[in-house]
């Protein structure tokens, strides 16, 4: 191979260097939070004077803390299920409907991908004035659901395109019913894809911040959004140890994800 | 009278203007071994999966026992099928692949097991069960789909072109493993190919298929040796073309004149030849003699040898007739021409007149 890495000779440091340097960019911001949320410092001073724990107990000393985790949880679950739902179905059409316009609509079902956030927020926030679902978890749902939704119809199409129709055919000749056929077969024979979108339709809802910040109200609030709102009131470590845990739930996701991965392959 | 096993009668398949399939009729035995052979495109697999229930015909009727099998569903045919694609259920071990049928008609436990059992040893993959198919060859996989189509007893096994994905030698391995399968479970096997090799192997009758029809229907050796159209002659066996006119036809034979004069009489026809056409003769390569002079109780013409090419038991012969048909001929090990024979050398082919044939056109 042209770009064999064995062949490198000397650029292979270079390109290590490079590899190390972008995986440190990528990660110090991460460790400096959760190491100022263990520190002592009330001014959030790098390195911290000492290690404390106080700033955890704090978070979860304030019923408000508590609610908007709730509040994100709840969201988050809710968008992953029906965006499993509406994903599955979206991608039953496209990979096996033979319509016409099927590429216009994947294109079209992939738009909130491209579509700058700030506008989508704008434009649902005029739309949920009307409505009246501003401040609603209905209109949360809604909002979230809109930007899950494509990577939730890639990844079941992905999975339903590598699935070949004979099997499903093989399982209508050994006697099930087309609809016992799509339960026992296809559906967990793409499996894998199902529990990817869950996992990416989740953390979506879990970390989006934009949207979240134009449908909350007081007493209805996202994590993301109450981090965002503690920020701009006062700068207290508090923040960073809910960062913390926002950064350690994605962690367990995203591991959770690789897991799979590995077992799909062997 | 007792109805034939199964009888396929004037099925047509359209799709729009274009059609597939169309006056394709045919009675299988109980037991047969049936191959639908012909190129891709033929109708030869839209006709199986009409019989699987995948397609619906255009018109004609399937009778399984007298009974139409049109008006049931496809899951409820009760008919067994390997596909050309590797189909095992990914996420399911091979013994639960197997089971899996059984399942689905609600079988006892112990029965499941037992029948698993006994087809996975049917082809020779005891001590699988536990295997997922991503850890098994493409063999393994095919022979494991034959097990799961055969687990639930079906009256009739499809199979569409199951061996085509493998390599030649594991083809011919699992041509065997067929083979002993229908002998040993007597199951009714309609096996859709275009290899006709594979066809010859296999079947007890072949069907051959040409753009939408049926062109003959018949066992490997009355194929080979009695070819009903150019088709069925060009795609079982080798065969060798001559261009001629025909002069005279009557109760089926014909008399011929070729290109450079030659004459030949008493050739059997096939379909509607009539006289004054252009049409080609045709013989199968070892039907031919060569010889250093022609043969007065044969047909035989001059040619000049263009290739000469010595295989051991065989010598394979290429021959150039005077209007530049070229011709393969097979000369046995030992044949008195082959010693000395060269490029350029001029000799005669005999042939008896009752072994050559002559399609309409």
């Amino acid at each position: 191979m042209l770009l064999s890495y064995q062949r490198l000779g000397s650029w292979k440091w270079v390109l290590n260097g490079i590899a190390v340097l972008t995986g440190v960019f990528l990660l110090v911001p991460i460790l400096f939070i959760v190491a100022l949320s263990f520190g002592s410092s009330r001014w959030l001073i790098f390195p911290p004077p000492d290690w404390t724990l106080k700033w955890y107990e704090e978070l979860f000393a304030d019923p408000r803390w508590l609610e908007s985790m709730l509040t994100s949880a709840k969201i988050a679950s809710i968008v992953t299920v029906l965006s499993l739902i509406f994903g599955l179905l979206a991608s039953i059409a496209l990979t096996k409907g033979t319509f016409r316009g099927r590429e216009v609509l994947r294109a079209f079902f992939l738009t909130p991908m491209v579509l700058p956030l700030v506008v989508l927020a704008v434009a649902l926030y005029a739309l949920f004035l009307e409505l009246g679902l501003n401040g609603t978890l209905t209109g949360f749902v809604i909002a979230h659901l809109i930007v899950a939704l494509p990577f939730s119809i890639i990844t079941i199409s992905n999975a339903l395109e590598s699935f070949d129709q004979s099997i499903e055919d093989a399982a209508v000749l050994c006697g099930a019913s087309p609809w016992e056929a799509r339960f026992r077969v296809t559906l967990p024979s793409i499996q894998h894809g199902l529990f990817s979108a869950a996992i990416f339709s989740f953390l979506i809802s879990w970390d989006e911040v934009v949207l979240a910040i134009f449908m909350a109200s007081p007493t209805l609030q996202t994590l993301p959004v109450k981090i965002w709102g503690t920020l701009r009131q006062d700068l207290t470590p508090v923040i960073a140890s809910a960062s913390t845990l926002l950064i350690a739930f994605t962690v367990a996701l995203m591991v959770l994800v690789a897991f799979i991965r590995k077992g799909k392959k062997s | 009278m007792t109805s034939p096993f199964l009888q396929i009668d004037g099925l047509k398949k359209q799709y729009g203007k274009v059609v597939a399939v169309e006056n394709v009729s045919m009675t299988i035995e109980k037991g047969e071994f049936m191959t639908f052979l012909g190129p891709s495109g033929s109708g030869k697999s839209t006709t199986l999966y009409i019989l699987a229930g995948f397609q619906d015909p255009t018109r004609g009727d399937i009778l399984l026992n007298g009974r139409t099998l049109l008006d049931t569903p496809s899951h409820q045919r009760n008919i067994g099928m390997v596909f050309q694609r590797y189909t095992l259920f990914p996420h399911l071990s091979v013994g639960e692949n197997v089971a899996f049928p059984l399942r689905v008609r609600r079988r006892p436990q112990a029965e499941i097991a037992e029948r698993v059992r006994h087809v996975l040893s049917l082809v020779r993959l005891e001590g699988f069960e536990d295997r997922m198919p991503a850890n098994m060859s493409g063999g393994q996989q095919q022979r494991v789909a034959l097990a799961r189509a055969l687990a639930y007893d079906p009256p009739v096994l499809l199979m569409d072109e199951p061996l085509s994905a493998l390599d030649k030698k594991l083809r011919e391995e699992i041509q065997h493993e067929i083979r002993r399968i229908h002998h040993e479970t007597g199951v009714t096997i309609l096996y859709v190919t275009h290899d006709q090799e594979e066809a010859l192997r296999l079947s007890d009758r072949i069907a051959v298929f040409s753009k939408g029809v049926i062109d003959q229907i018949g066992t490997g050796p009355e194929l080979y040796s009695n070819p009903s159209t150019r088709f069925v002659a060009d795609f079982i066996g080798d065969s060798d073309f001559m261009r001629c006119q025909v002069m005279a036809v009557e109760n089926g034979k014909a008399n011929i004149r070729f290109a450079d004069g030659s004459i030949a009489s008493g050739i059997p026809t096939h379909g509607n030849v009539l006289v004054g056409n252009e049409t080609s003769l045709m013989l199968r390569p070892e039907r031919i003699d060569l010889a250093r002079q022609p043969d007065a109780m044969r047909s035989s013409i001059p040619v000049t040898i263009s290739d000469v090419t010595f295989l051991g038991n065989n010598t394979h012969v290429k021959a150039t007739t005077a209007w530049d048909d070229e011709l393969a001929v097979r000369l046995p090990y030992g044949h008195e021409c082959v010693q000395g024979l060269s490029r350029g050398d001029r000799l005669f082919v005999n042939w008896s007149p009752d072994v050559a044939h002559i399609f309409a056109e």
